[in-house]
Formats: structure tokens, C-alpha cells, sequence
């Protein structure tokens, strides 16, 4: 019980001690996630009004294929990217192994099957009301899609919040293809595993305080956005 | 807009659910649609505006089959309309939105049609927190902003009440007899038709019965399933 207190009070105390490497791992954390979740929204807000809204052959087989992505286990998705990107994997040229570059493509992997899945279901129930209304008021294929997105708005927040929480929060996936390299491709989460083997309870709790209130600071402002 | 239909068929999974051989509405006719349900009546309205395709058959618009650009010029008001999430100014505004018109003349439209049906009261207030009779004011508002000259209304006075209902009738009589459009009214109110159509058209089992001037058709009806579908109704 004391690391708790002891970790919370030093969570607080990390944030204001600018200490660099601290700043350095945060701002890693941060930039892989938000990278990874503003790419996924990019494809799949559009990727999952379309599978919503329109008929295709296969169509249940991918809904479903989809849904199995949203409790894919972070180590999988770690574990395959690692398999294509290492040395020896299809796209070993590229030596994008243990960089952040990695833990972006892994975390898109894991965020882009819950916005689609979100916009998915938020667009089969009110998709093709809002086409309809778009049609008979003379709405253009532009004008549609920007009609949709507007309508789907708090639908779309959402999917990008549950996204980024799952993306800043994973361990798995950034740690097999990121490796902990100090300085390098350590984020919050991959610390907080090492301190706890470490035993340094009170500096894991400390980070783990950190993240919470980044988080909450984020999901505040995409919350205020909607 | 003058209407041609011409041999339209509608199959729902091999089910013939509109066969309509040939039917030609003059530009600016108020015609009315009546007819029991599952008639096919919603079906038809659906196709003329294009939220359906025929399964065969074409509906030539003026003389030509259709194009895009029609949307512009023609809408559907449904019996449930789908108001969008944002203020009831902003529904109303959005055809002339989507059209580019600049933001005073959009205001100028917005207000004379608000004052016009007597809901100036609800333009700040979010759509979605408005009553049934309320939001169907809004969506014919949002409709007939943009001054199509097709109007398709499907059962769009269903669960309203009697003085709503008068102020959307008084609505679109201003706007027919400004305008001149061609209306086509799906409805199951025959007083209804009687107050506002030219025409009316009876269709049954997806064929168009008779098709005719309202007092015509309705008084000197020699088509028996016309006949009795009306003197049910007339009880009423
Ligand atoms: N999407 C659909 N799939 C299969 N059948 C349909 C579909 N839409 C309509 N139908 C069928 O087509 C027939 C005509 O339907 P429609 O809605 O046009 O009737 P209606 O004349 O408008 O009836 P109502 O007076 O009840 O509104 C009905 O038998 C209906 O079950
Ligand atoms: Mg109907």
C-alpha cells in the first residue's frame, strides 16, 4: 500500500521534474499512439461506413473477421509484424525492426479493427437514412460522405477514443517489435513491465499515474471535440 | 416536371410488387396516390425518386431519362423524416447549403419559410429534441426550400394532428400554387386528397387501377375495386 501512495505522489512528481529522459519516453508514448490512431481513423472511418452502408459479396465473413480483430491479443499482432519486419521476414530490407516506425504499424494494426467496427455499426443502423436524406436533398457523392461524417460525429469520437485507449495502454505489441530500447523505443508501458521486474514498484505506479493522467487530459479533449 | 412511366416493374425476390404500364403526369398535376396497403404505393414513390431502382422499365423526367443533376430539382418527404443532427435552422438551411447560396440569402429563405408555418420558435432548437408534428414541419420546410419542381410527400400527415396538419396542407397548396411543381402525394386520407389534388391515381396490387381528375375518379368510378375501396374509406 505505501508504493501506491509513495507512486502516486511521485506520478506527480515525475510530471513536474522535466526530467529529460522521463519527457523522452512520454513523448514517445504519445507520438506512437497518436500517430497510430490518427492513421487508423484515416482509413478506417471511411473503410467501415463503406462496409456499413453497402452490399458486397463476403460481407458477414469480413464483419466478422473484423469483430475477431477487435480482441486480437496485442502480443499476436506484435509477434506477426515482428515475423514480416525482422531480419529475415518479407520486409526485413526495410530494417524498421525495434524502431518506432514498428510500433506504429503494430498499434494501427490494433486500433483500425475498433474504429471500423465502431463506424461499422454506427452506420448500419443510421447509414442509409442519412444517404436517403443526402439523395433527396441533392447532396453530391462528396457532399454524402461529408454529410455522413458529420452525422456519425460522436460515433466517430468514440471509435478514436476506445482506439488511442487501447493503443497508449498495450504493452504487448510495442514491446516484441519496439524491444524497450532506452532512448529509443521505450514507452510508458514497456517502463512501467521493466521497472516491476525490476522491483521498483513505486516508480511503476509513478509512470502508470503519468499515463492515467495523459489519458484522461486526451480523452477530455476529444470528449470537449464532440 | 412532367412524369412518363413507362412499363415499370418492380420484383421483390421474384414477387411482383409494381407493374405499371404506362402513366404520363403533366407537369404541375397535384396528384394523388391512394390505395390499400402494401399496394405498392411507397414502393412507387420510392422509384420515382430514385431511392429505388425498377427491376425493368424507365421513368423519363420532361421527356428524358434520368441524370444526377435531377436530384437538385426534385425530393421525397417521408411519413418518418430523418432530421439531421444539428438545430432545426440547420436542417432547414442545408439544401441551400449544398447549393452554395450565400449565407444572407440563406437567411433571408430560412426565416420567411419559418414565419410561413408558424414555427419561427423552434429555429435554435436541436432537431432531435423536437415532437412528431414538429419535426415533419421541418423536414417539408427543409424540402421545400430549395423550390423543387417535383415533390414527392409519402403519407407525410400520418400521426399528426389536426391543426398541424392544417398549416403542412396550407404549406404546400402556398407553395403549388407559387410554384407550380408537380406533386405526388402517397396518402390514405381520401378528405385529403379532396382538399389538396387535381388528380388522383388508385393503385391496387401494384397496378394503377384508374387514374384520373379527383372528382372523376372518386364519384363516377366504374372500376369496382376502386369503388369499394372508396365507399370504405368515405365511411370513415
Ligand atoms: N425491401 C423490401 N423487400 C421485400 N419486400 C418489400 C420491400 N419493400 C416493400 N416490399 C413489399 O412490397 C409491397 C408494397 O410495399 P409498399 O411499401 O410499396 O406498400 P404501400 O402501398 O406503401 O403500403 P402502405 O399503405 O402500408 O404504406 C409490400 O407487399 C411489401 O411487403
Ligand atoms: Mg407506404
Amino acid at each position: 500500500m505505501r508504493e501506491m501512495i509513495n507512486g502516486i505522489i511521485g506520478g506527480f512528481k515525475i510530471l513536474i521534474s522535466l526530467d529529460k529522459e522521463v519527457y523522452e519516453i512520454i513523448f514517445l508514448s504519445l507520438y506512437v499512439s497518436l500517430t497510430s490512431t490518427l492513421l487508423a481513423t484515416l482509413v478506417s472511418v471511411p473503410l467501415g461506413i463503406f462496409i456499413g452502408t453497402k452490399k458486397f459479396i463476403f460481407k458477414n465473413a469480413v464483419v466478422r473477421f473484423i469483430y475477431t480483430m477487435m480482441s486480437l491479443p496485442p502480443v499476436i499482432v506484435g509477434l506477426i509484424v515482428f515475423l514480416f519486419i525482422s531480419r529475415k521476414g518479407p520486409f526485413g530490407q526495410l530494417g524498421l525492426v525495434f524502431t518506432p516506425t514498428a510500433m506504429i504499424i503494430a498499434q494501427f494494426i490494433l486500433v483500425s479493427p475498433i474504429i471500423v467496427g465502431t463506424l461499422y455499426t454506427a452506420s448500419k443502423e443510421k447509414g442509409a437514412d442519412i444517404k436517403r436524406v443526402a439523395k433527396t436533398l441533392g447532396a453530391n457523392k462528396t457532399q454524402t460522405l461529408i454529410l455522413l461524417i458529420k452525422e456519425l460525429r460522436f460515433s466517430i469520437c468514440t471509435g478514436i477514443i476506445s482506439g488511442f485507449g487501447r493503443a497508449i495502454s498495450e504493452v504487448g505489441a510495442v514491446m516484441i517489435v519496439g524491444g524497450n530500447i532506452k532512448g529509443h523505443t521505450r514507452v510508458m508501458t514497456t517502463t512501467i513491465a521493466m521497472l516491476r521486474n525490476m522491483g521498483d514498484y513505486e516508480n511503476a505506479i509513478a509512470i502508470g499515474i503519468v499515463l492515467l493522467i495523459l489519458s484522461f487530459v486526451i480523452n477530455s479533449f476529444l470528449y470537449h471535440f464532440q | 416536371m412532367e412524369l412518363q412511366i413507362k412499363q415499370l416493374i418492380k420484383n421483390y425476390e421474384n414477387k411482383l410488387t409494381l407493374n405499371i404500364k404506362d402513366l404520363i403526369i403533366p407537369s404541375s398535376t397535384f396528384l394523388g396516390i391512394i390505395g390499400p396497403n402494401g399496394a405498392g404505393k411507397s414502393t412507387l414513390a420510392k422509384i420515382i425518386a430514385t431511392l429505388e431502382n425498377a427491376t425493368s422499365g424507365e421513368i423519363l423526367y420532361n421527356s428524358n431519362p434520368f441524370t444526377p443533376q435531377l436530384l437538385n430539382d426534385m425530393t421525397l418527404v417521408f411519413q418518418k423524416p430523418y432530421l439531421l443532427r444539428t438545430t432545426v435552422y440547420n436542417n432547414i438551411a442545408y439544401p441551400l447549403t449544398l447549393r452554395k447560396i450565400d449565407g444572407k440569402e440563406i437567411n433571408k429563405r430560412v426565416c420567411e419559410i419559418l414565419e410561413e408555418m408558424d414555427i419561427v420558435n423552434l429555429k435554435d432548437q436541436k432537431a432531435w429534441t423536437l415532437s412528431g408534428g414538429e419535426a415533419q414541419k421541418v423536414a417539408l420546410a427543409r424540402g421545400l426550400i430549395f423550390q423543387p419542381s417535383l415533390l414527392i410527400l409519402d403519407e407525410f400527415t400520418a400521426n399528426i394532428d389536426p391543426s398541424s396538419m392544417m398549416v403542412l396542407e396550407k404549406t404546400i397548396k402556398r407553395f403549388y400554387t407559387k410554384y407550380s411543381p408537380t406533386i405526388i402525394m402517397v396518402t390514405h386520407n381520401l378528405q385529403q386528397a379532396r382538399r389538396l389534388c387535381s388528380h388522383v391515381a388508385f393503385i391496387n396490387k401494384g397496378e394503377i387501377e384508374e387514374f384520373g381528375e379527383i372528382n372523376e375518379v372518386i364519384f363516377n368510378s366504374k372500376n369496382t375495386a376502386t369503388k369499394n375501396f372508396i365507399s370504405g374509406e368515405i365511411v370513415l
